[in-house]
């Protein structure tokens, strides 16, 4: 029986074999799918379900009560802060799309000069985190000692600030120029998926560059700007490090702000996972929404690849291009990145680039003489890596499974692998705090809680970079191994594992940078023993040490890029740069 | 005459030598307490201190002196404002999880609440009657003690503020000529700020807050940060720890320190051991070293004001018993502080 079981034939036909009874249906491949059902239970069923429940139980009596809902939602201050999430969503995609979508099409379409140096700058702008680019933009852009400000007062002599990064602008600005990067790479693919040929017609018809890109170009690529700018949507709600850095200074109340509110003393887990509960149901509708404008196929993939694609020459307009492409990586990677590298090594920020101003105590500050960085620098980095290897590998087990077939009810797995998509970090920390925190499973303070959230966190993108890579490789080459006599195993150790292995190693990365960086997921969940960098800056930010969080700052980006770099190595660099 | 040269330089090399040695030979010295307490809390091999009283920088090097103090302890200090570092000892509470060992907070309420939850372990430090006689007394029950002395007052920037326009008042700050020029925190986040709100509602009533409010004010998480943005120069005038800012002073930045004439603001302080604390002995240990002369040499070398009898006050630091002191109680505190949290969210919109 087993011999027949253990083939994906053998699985089909027993799952639509409705007759036979229970105990004869159990085979094998039953015990795989409980398996990895088991397994995504503890990741996300149990956790979600868990804020459902805490948010109806009554904080005393453990009875079923709407009280928390109404504590949550029964303040205009607190409904204000959700209705300012939304706005402030809608605005930071309005900017992410115009600082993202002229680039991508530049990068792709066009013969725009510099074209790598602009890939590789938004690329900065993916690997360094928001937190950091909020606090280089407090450098730059500070009321009164900002660095654009003091320029400013310095040529014309007035002292009223020109820019100020305290405010609802400023907040705004900050998340676009972090978020940008998901539309550029989403995009760009779009536009590197159409042909030339209707651009041709509407240059024939007498259409210049720029009216051809508008009026042909960018509807044929639209399905996926909609899809990227709501993808960008989701993720500025649910970012917790900007606000926390500007949202109160500039006076703006937003959800995750409050959420953490919920979490001071007294502390009221019921009412904040109340408080969560909206902000899930519009992600989720939002990324239904997402989906179904995706699957309206007919625009870009249906003219696919079959025709022609030339670079739009774009003459004098060339340079005004590269201008603007200059731009917009200057006020996301180069203008940050040189303002925090300079305060790590400054006395004080404000001095600007003097001898005396320069110094390595903020280097020997963080590395030696504070108590925790040190060993957070190392968390960080150890719990990147593990999140990213558990869950790539994870994932692409699942993918595997689900592309060939080999359990019934496998569609269960694909969708519980992407249900994390619609979880805001925060909220799924306060999940993972009220299930495995507390007793009985008293996880709190462990590595194993924050490797369990992390992996969560991170598993859709491991999951849709996974299905992908195997999606790609036919299942004959397999079929050649099982022919000659191999099992599974040693189809998927010699044939498959060999042709996912750059898919891997690249959806690794993508994982990897953002997991080493996490801050959402990790603030309520770290112990004394257990804190990683970005806590470690959070704290540090409250007390407004710049030179001294920007020192441990970029302690971490060298970190993480050498990570990077070596990644990028092993894989040729255009990994996520053009599509091959 | 050479000879008595001779003489004179030999001394003084002796002198030297011996007091060299003294203090080598001194430091292991450890009273029979103490060495009992040590080699119990060597076996327990660290300490994690949460703390919100002082920055992370003076934290760390309180860490870094214990552990000189005592090889072979070594002591992580978590530092974050105060409710932050609450809500972190009160999560570990509540998941019987606790793996911090000691607690320092500048808002006493705090301790209230622990010692309701039978939170805290009950320890009365030997060194207790080392203490100044003013402190001693909230730590005759056991459960903590008076940890830091650290009054606020109102720092500002010598660069743009000239020393006639510095304000002198806490009421000078309502002026309008500090439009967008002040720095304060968020008692939400800050604990030391919701007493300071609650002293400025006691003396000069809410309005304080609503005028404070036209001057549209830096609102940072520590107080700290507003003192940072004074140094830096992004504020002219802050709500900040007069010890900072004396401290600045001295090391050359641009800062000076004002001492209110309505009154400095001393946020009740201090200090306990939590009940499931992993490392009690080496917890007691620290206690004992936050009552010692070494950690009083640290607080004044660093200007700030030290916590036990016999330490001489260096220049530049007026002693606080000419000055007033506003304070709070810390059992009307604890009745107070959420309902003034919310009342400083509904001026400031925040």
């Amino acid at each position: 029986m087993s011999t027949i079981t253990s083939t994906p034939v053998g699985a089909r036909a027993a799952a639509s074999a409705g007759r036979v009874s229970l105990l004869q249906r159990f085979q094998p491949s039953s015990l795989v799918l409980l398996f990895f059902v088991a397994i995504l239970f503890v990741l996300i069923v149990a956790p979600m379900s868990m804020l459902v429940i805490k948010s109806f139980t009554h904080p005393e009596t453990g009875g079923f009560t709407l009280q928390n809902y109404l504590a949550a939602y029964g303040t205009p201050h607190h409904v204000r802060a959700l209705l300012n999430t939304l706005y402030m969503a809608v605005c930071v995609v309005a900017l992410s799309l115009i600082l993202a979508v002229p680039l991508a099409w530049a990068c792709t379409r066009t013969d725009m000069p510099g074209r790598t140096f602009v890939r590789v700058g938004v690329f900065g702008a993916f690997l360094i985190p928001p937190y950091l680019g909020g606090v280089g933009w407090i450098l730059l852009a500070g009321p009164n000692a900002g660095w654009l400000n003091q320029i400013w007062t310095w040529l014309t002599g007035d002292v009223e600030p020109i820019v100020n990064i305290f405010s609802f602008e400023g907040l705004v600005l900050v998340m676009a120029i972090n978020l940008y990067f998901t539309i550029f790479v989403l995009v760009s693919a779009a536009f590197e998926m159409l042909n030339s040929e209707m651009e041709d017609a509407a240059n024939i018809l007498g259409a210049g560059p720029i009216r051809t890109a508008l009026k042909v170009t960018f509807p044929l690529v639209l399905p996926s700007i909609l899809g990227s700018a709501l993808l960008t949507f989701l993720v500025s709600m649910a970012l917790y490090g900007v606000p926390a850095l500007i949202s109160i200074p500039a006076r703006f109340p937003v959800v995750v702000i409050q959420l953490s509110e919920f979490f001071t003393f007294p502390l009221r887990i019921e009412v904040a996972a109340a408080y969560s509960i909206p902000l899930l149901m519009i992600t989720a509708g939002l990324l239904y929404l997402q989906k179904r404008i995706l699957s309206r196929k007919g625009y870009a993939s249906v003219t696919g690849k079959g025709g022609e694609r030339r670079l739009v020459k774009l003459g004098r307009w060339r340079w005004v291009m590269f201008g603007y492409s200059f731009f917009v990586v200057s006020i996301s990677v180069v203008m940050p990145l040189f303002v925090l590298l300079m305060a790590a090594f400054s006395v004080s920020w404000v001095r600007g680039l003097t001898w005396g101003n320069l110094t390595l105590q903020n280097f020997q500050y963080v590395l030696f003489e504070h108590t925790t960085s040190q060993k957070a620098l190392i968390s960080s980095v150890g719990l990147g890596a593990t999140a990213a290897t558990v869950a790539i590998v994870l994932a692409l087990a699942i993918a595997y499974i689900m592309q060939r077939r080999l359990v019934p009810f496998s569609g269960v797995l694909g969708f519980l692998c992407m249900s994390p998509f619609v979880i805001p970090g925060i909220v799924l920390a306060i999940a993972f705090y009220a299930v495995y925190a507390l007793p009985p499973v008293s996880l709190y303070g462990t590595y194993l809680i924050l490797a369990l959230a992390f992996t969560t966190r991170f598993l859709p993108i491991a999951y849709t970079t996974g299905s992908a890579g195997v999606s790609a490789i036919h299942y004959e080459m397999e079929d050649a191994v099982r022919i000659l006599g191999g099992g599974r195993l040693i189809a998927i150790r010699k044939v498959v594992a060999p042709l996912l292995k750059r898919t891997l190693a690249a959806g690794w990365l993508l994982i990897f940078v953002p997991a080493a960086q996490e801050l959402s997921t990790a603030i309520f969940l770290i112990g004394p023993h257990t804190r990683v960098v970005s806590v470690v800056l959070l704290d540090m930010s409250q007390e407004g040490q710049m030179e001294q969080l920007a020192a441990l700052g970029s302690m971490l980006l060298l970190l993480v890029t050498a990570v990077v770099l070596i990644g990028l190595r092993l894989l040729g660099r255009d990994f996520m740069m053009r599509r091959s | 005459m050479r000879s008595t040269l001779l003489r004179a330089a030999a001394l003084v090399f002796f002198a030297g030598a011996t007091s060299v040695a003294a203090q080598e030979g001194e430091s292991p010295q450890y009273e029979p307490w103490e060495q009992e307490l040590y080699e119990a809390a060597q076996e327990e091999g660290q300490i994690v201190w949460y703390v919100s009283q002082t920055t992370s920088e003076f934290a760390d090097q309180v860490c870094n002196l214990f552990q000189q103090t005592y090889p072979g302890v070594e002591c992580s200090a978590v530092r974050a404002t105060g409710s932050v570092t609450f809500q972190r000892v009160m999560q570990e509470v509540q998941a019987q999880a606790v793996q911090g060992d000691v607690y320092s907070s500048n808002d006493t309420t705090d301790f209230l609440l622990l010692s309701e939850g039978d939170a805290l372990l009950e320890y009365l430090p030997q060194r207790i009657d080392n203490m100044l006689p003013n402190l001693r007394e909230a730590g005759r029950d056991g459960l903590w003690f008076t940890s830091n002395v650290s009054p606020y007052g109102i720092v500002y920037n010598t660069g743009l503020v000239a020393e006639e326009e510095a304000p002198q008042t806490w009421t000078d700050l309502l002026d309008p000529k500090w439009k967008g020029q002040v720095g304060i925190a968020h008692p939400g986040f800050s604990g030391s700020m919701g007493m300071y709100a609650i002293a400025m509602r006691d003396k000069y009533g809410w309005e304080y807050f609503e005028k404070l409010e036209e001057n549209d004010p830096y609102i940072g998480r520590s107080i700290a940060d507003g003192f940072n943005l004074v140094v830096s120069g992004e504020r002219k005038v802050a709500v900040a720890p007069v010890t900072l800012g004396l401290a600045a002073t001295a090391s050359g930045d641009p800062v000076q320190t004002v001492f209110p004439e309505d009154g400095l603001m001393l946020p009740p302080s201090g200090t306990g051991i939590l009940a499931d604390a992993p490392h009690p002995n080496a917890a007691k240990l620290f206690e004992e070293f936050l009552l010692s002369e070494a950690y009083a040499d640290l607080l004044i070398e660093n200007l700030r004001y030290p916590l036990i009898q016999g330490v001489e006050l260096p220049e530049g630091m007026p002693p606080l018993d000419d000055v007033e002191l506003l304070t709070v109680d810390p059992e009307s505190a604890a009745t107070e502080v959420v309902e003034i949290q919310d009342q400083f969210r509904a001026t400031f919109g925040i």
